[in-house]
């Protein structure tokens, strides 16, 4: 299935060597990486990790096949849930594990160069972007906050009262559904004196697309998905806000996470 | 792998407890939304085509952003998908013809447009593309 095109073959260069070879797969780019901080830590299909250095930036790299992870593979594998589950947990081990011990930037899913000369051709290309996205992550790290409204209106109908009849079941229905939005609007209101509470104790804030239930593992209807940037050094108390928040409004179910790789802050500027 | 956490000298405690006591990791979703979405993007030597990968992302945000909604729109890959085969999905059938019942009986449903419109728009755009680029 090698793809033959004489009239784009510049753009098509790349592809045309794909399938036999290998690639090196960039988990993430971290400024002063420990030189045992990936010990034990394993790459894709379990293959050793390695580091591509110029000047400061290291980037760690492990092997691809790239009949796997060529342009065509990848294509299908993508769109696979059951391929991307084990590869994207496997990428969020290693950017832990790196920046657990320095400053990181997290790539892309998914981001393939033909050797490490190419590698570390990309650390020269993006230097200076690079170590602006590192200097705004540096001494930081990402805290997800999910506030999520519990279905509690579904036990407001009483399961026990047998349903009389069609229209009954409906009218039934019907009400719990009004409860439902009147409390999920008094939620949304709330989230959002929650998100304006926390956003004031980080440095920067990102508020992501809602989840769906089934995704998130949590029944009820999330009102908040947000991201917060948090010096180390504030991450305690902002451990304890969270709580406090989650104390004090027992019908919210408000999860904390942390601390993160600042996958939501660490981007290049655009240029 | 987990004992890294207290035996080396680490700058942060990322593997440290997370507020509340529980050690969950981070879900499927919360991974998901960010490395596709988010993070550092220099393009590699295997280009991924970029409307593939978009087009993934969409799928993923339909979804987290309401399956019914995309449902309703026809996306429905996910139902053949066994990792999100969905326990519930006799009562999700249910529901949704009784909320369209209960949109009758109220007198015209208005369903929130958001901007699923705009994400439609790309979807087709991009499923045309790609049609015709492969093969």
């Amino acid at each position: 299935m090698v793809e033959r095109d004489p009239d784009v073959e510049s753009a098509a260069a790349t592809v045309t060597d794909e399938p036999s070879g290998t690639g090196r797969y960039m988990y993430a780019v971290c400024r002063g990486l420990d030189a045992h901080a990936l010990d034990g830590v394993e790459g894709l299909g379990g293959a050793p990790l390695a580091t591509v250095q110029h000047d400061e930036l290291t980037a760690v790299v492990s092997t691809v096949m790239l009949s796997e992870f060529g342009e065509q593979p990848l294509r299908r594998h993508l769109e696979d849930l059951a391929w991307l589950e084990p590869v994207v947990s496997k990428h969020d081990e290693v950017v832990r594990a790196i920046s657990v011990s320095a400053p990181t930037a997290p790539l892309r899913l998914a981001t393939i160069c033909f050797d490490d000369d190419a590698v570390g051709a990309r650390l020269r290309e993006w230097y200076l972007p690079l170590m602006q996205a590192l200097d705004r992550v540096d001494g930081r790290a990402e805290w997800s906050v999910k506030v999520v409204v519990s279905p509690r209106s579904e036990g407001s109908t009483d399961p026990e009262k047998p349903v009389l009849s069609g229209a009954d079941y409906l009218r039934r229905k019907k009400e719990a559904a009004q409860g439902r939005v009147a409390s999920e609007s008094a939620a949304q209101e709330l989230a959002r004196s929650i998100h304006e509470d926390l956003s004031r104790r980080a440095v920067a804030s990102r508020e992501l697309p809602a989840q769906d239930a089934r995704l998130s593992g949590r029944p009820g209807t999330m009102v908040l998905n947000a991201a917060y940037l948090v010096p180390d050094e504030a991450a305690e108390p902002f451990a304890a806000r969270i709580a406090e928040i989650a104390a004090g409004n027992p019908e919210l179910l408000v999860d904390g996470r942390g601390p993160w790789p600042p996958y939501s802050f660490a981007m290049l500027e655009q240029r | 792998m987990t004992e890294e956490q207290g035996q080396t000298p680490t700058r942060r405690p990322y593997a440290g407890p997370p507020v509340g006591g529980r050690d969950q990791p981070a879900s499927l979703a919360d991974i998901l939304e960010r490395i596709l979405d988010k993070g550092i993007i220099i393009a590699g030597d295997i280009r991924v085509n970029l409307l593939d990968i978009e087009l993934l992302t969409i799928k993923l945000r339909l979804l987290i952003v309401s399956v019914d909604k995309a449902a309703e729109m026809g996306i429905d890959w996910w139902r053949h998908d066994p990792m999100l085969s969905v326990r519930e999905r006799g009562m999700e059938e249910e529901n949704r013809a009784l909320k369209e019942r209960i949109a009758e009986l109220e007198g015209g449903g208005d369903e929130d447009g958001t901007d699923d419109s705009s994400a439609t728009d790309e979807k087709s755009e991009q499923t045309s593309g790609r049609g015709a680029s492969s093969k």
